[in-house]
């Protein structure tokens, strides 16, 4: 028998400790949200990648280009029934805050290769038919309010218009993806008009390819391929890496440091951090309750009872904090993809981050509560009420 | 020697070890206390008064002899056991009154009733009642440091009868009051012992508190038994050297 109404007593006696020790356990968890959520936003490409997809980039970098002529060549390499160039734009909507990722692509084999996409406003039809038009992800198009029709101005550092101007685009869909591969915050449009444009003297940049991105025929294997590919470009003008998409993405993520860990340390330490912060809080409490602890075994409850009162406490302290924590990260879940949402496509706090959340506010509470409740199971009567108040 | 006595002590000794010194707090001791009895435990410091009520109240155990109540040996039963014990058979007042500070005096006085099967609401009403035996029905919202000391000993007492023991154990009631405030609980529990049959043993160093007992049990240095003080000869129950 638990006296439930000491345990809530017990916990707001010092209101002000408590309402504290909960906010310091509800940022934390907070936290461990939000970065656990980051880390699921940069794996998610490499976890969704297809496995039909090679990816082909210059074996020197990806900011090095490749040939124009490639890709014929790419085309004819056994087993690749589809290739789509991309090339990285670089460039921002009106201000250099408003940054969000662009590529020249070709337009209808972008459709080819990548299956996942799909309208959820305007046309395929309307893309295709016109060089300036473009796709948004909903995401962006949401964000600064693109709507269908409507021309979206981009300036280009790396491509810069002769006149100083910016690059006029025309909405003509809004995408979304099946699968995480692809976010759902870049533009695309037509590189012939990107090439018509470098051709003309409308703009400056270079006029080689970013990647390939190659679609693997049924029954091809992709090891062959990315074989046959590599041995083919091996003397030159430009050796190429063909690789995986998954291990495409993986590569990308690794080129901003090993991000996973470092999040994963910050998190630990924030985790251990509180852990000992609420263990402080709960040895105090139970300190303050060794009176009343002697009282309540003479007057006949158990050391099984007196142990679930401390550690009650502690679950109720915890768990209050972790549910705060849980509830804040979900609730600022769209002002953290509104801020750096371009940064972490697909930036979301999923079920498994809430679990492990609430794992890590259980571990807490038990670890907390453990200490306190066993010294109290095994405190004498005597003991306890000598204890001074 | 008494016939069925409630309380029988045979052999009793408990030893403390401290610093590797040994101190012999009592030294086998025998003693019967009959049922309906109201015995004040009096003696010098260290004679072993307060060790004696732990025993008899299954708060401690001894290191020899055993301690029957009611025909049951305490003395054998485990913690668990002696829990359960303690909840049904004994109502405790401390010398410090040891309410739990965060509850309201209801609340206090409710809290054994959480290990019975009454229902809230009979723990509710039945802890009503024992605030209104001892005169506090109008502070049963109010918090132990809200009361006066005088008051928070009555909801002590209240807490200790609540659940109808009929043994009743009180380990310097009076200790921290005032005169007045000592007279009102020692003339509460002379009233639950007269009224309620209620055996009551107190320790006390006060010799006025004393005389408010039917019988005064002395305890000698070293933990023996001294004098039987009898106060009261038109009283039924009266302590016996055995």
């Amino acid at each position: 028998m638990v006296p439930l109404r000491l345990v809530s007593k017990n916990l707001l006696k010092h209101k002000l400790r408590f309402v504290l020790t909960v906010l310091s356990l509800a940022v934390a968890i907070f936290l461990l949200c939000v970065l656990r959520s980051l880390v699921v936003a940069l794996n998610a490409g490499v976890a969704d990648a297809a496995a039909n997809r090679v990816i082909v980039q210059s074996k020197v970098s990806l900011f090095v280009l490749m040939p124009q002529s490639y890709g014929p060549k790419l085309a004819q390499v056994n087993g690749v029934e589809a290739l789509v160039r991309w090339n990285w734009f670089g460039g921002y909507y009106k201000e250099q805050a408003n940054f969000f990722a662009q590529f020249a692509t070709d337009p209808k084999e972008l459709f080819d290769v990548y299956p996942e996409i799909y309208l959820v406003e305007g046309t395929k039809e309307d893309f295709l038919a016109n060089q300036k038009s473009c796709l948004i992800g909903a995401e962006t198009a949401a964000k600064y309010g693109f709507e269908i029709g409507d021309t979206v101005p981009i300036i280009s550092p790396l491509y810069p218009k002769s006149d100083g101007g910016a690059w006029d685009y025309q909405v003509a869909g809004l995408y979304r993806s099946k699968k995480k591969s692809l976010d759902e915050n870049t533009l695309f449009f037509h590189y012939d008009y990107l090439e018509k444009s470098l051709e003309e003297g409308v703009a400056m940049g270079p006029k080689d390819v970013g990647i390939f991105v190659l679609r693997i025929a049924p029954g091809a294997q992709p090891v062959d391929v990315m074989s046959e590919v590599d041995a083919m470009f091996e003397n030159g003008p430009q050796a190429v890496q063909a690789t995986s998409e998954s291990e495409f993405q993986a590569q990308f993520v690794s080129m901003v440091g090993n991000v996973p860990l470092l999040v994963s340390s910050i998190g630990g330490g924030v985790m251990i951090a509180i852990l000992l912060a609420v263990l402080n809080t709960m040895l105090m409490s139970a300190r303050e309750q060794t009176r009343d602890i002697g009282v309540l075994k003479a007057l006949g409850f158990t050391d099984g009872s007196v142990f679930g009162i401390l550690i009650l406490q502690a679950f109720v302290l915890c768990g209050l904090g972790g549910a705060l924590g849980i509830l804040l990260a979900k609730l600022t879940e769209p002002s953290v993809v509104a801020s750096i949402g371009s940064m972490f496509p697909g930036y979301q706090v999923t079920g498994p981050t809430i679990l492990e959340a609430v794992a890590a506010t259980v571990a807490i509470g038990f670890l907390a509560g453990i200490a306190p409740a066993l010294r109290a199971r095994s405190l004498t009567v005597i003991n306890a009420l000598r204890a001074v108040r | 020697m008494t016939q069925n006595p409630m309380i029988r002590l045979r052999g009793v000794t408990k030893i403390y070890t401290r610093g590797g010194e040994t101190l012999t707090v009592l030294d086998k001791l025998d003693l019967d206390m009959e049922q309906g009895g109201f015995y004040a435990l009096m003696g010098p410091s260290g004679s072993g008064k307060t060790t004696l009520l732990n025993l008899i109240g299954g708060l401690d155990k001894g290191d020899a002899g055993s301690v029957e109540i009611e025909g049951e040996n305490i003395s054998a039963m485990d913690g668990p056991e002696l829990a359960a014990w303690r909840a049904e058979k004994v109502g405790f007042v401390f010398q410090g009154f040891n309410l739990i500070p965060v509850l309201t005096a209801q609340e206090n006085v409710e809290l054994p009733l959480l290990l019975t099967k009454l229902s809230r609401k009979e723990r509710h009403e039945h802890a009503r009642l024992a605030l209104e035996l001892v005169g506090l029905d109008d502070r049963r919202g109010h918090r132990p440091s809200q009361l006066s000391g005088g008051q928070e000993q009555r909801v002590a007492i209240a807490r200790a009868l609540v659940t109808d023991p009929k043994l009743i154990l009180a380990d310097e009631p009076t200790g921290d009051l005032d005169r007045k405030s000592a007279d009102d609980v020692l003339g509460l529990l002379q009233r639950l012992n007269r009224e309620y049959k209620k055996t009551i043993l107190m320790v006390t160093h006060d010799a006025e508190a004393a005389q408010k007992a039917l019988a005064i049990v002395h305890m000698e240095k070293g933990g023996t038994l001294g004098r039987i003080e009898r106060l009261d000869a038109a009283a039924a129950t009266k302590p016996t050297r055995s």
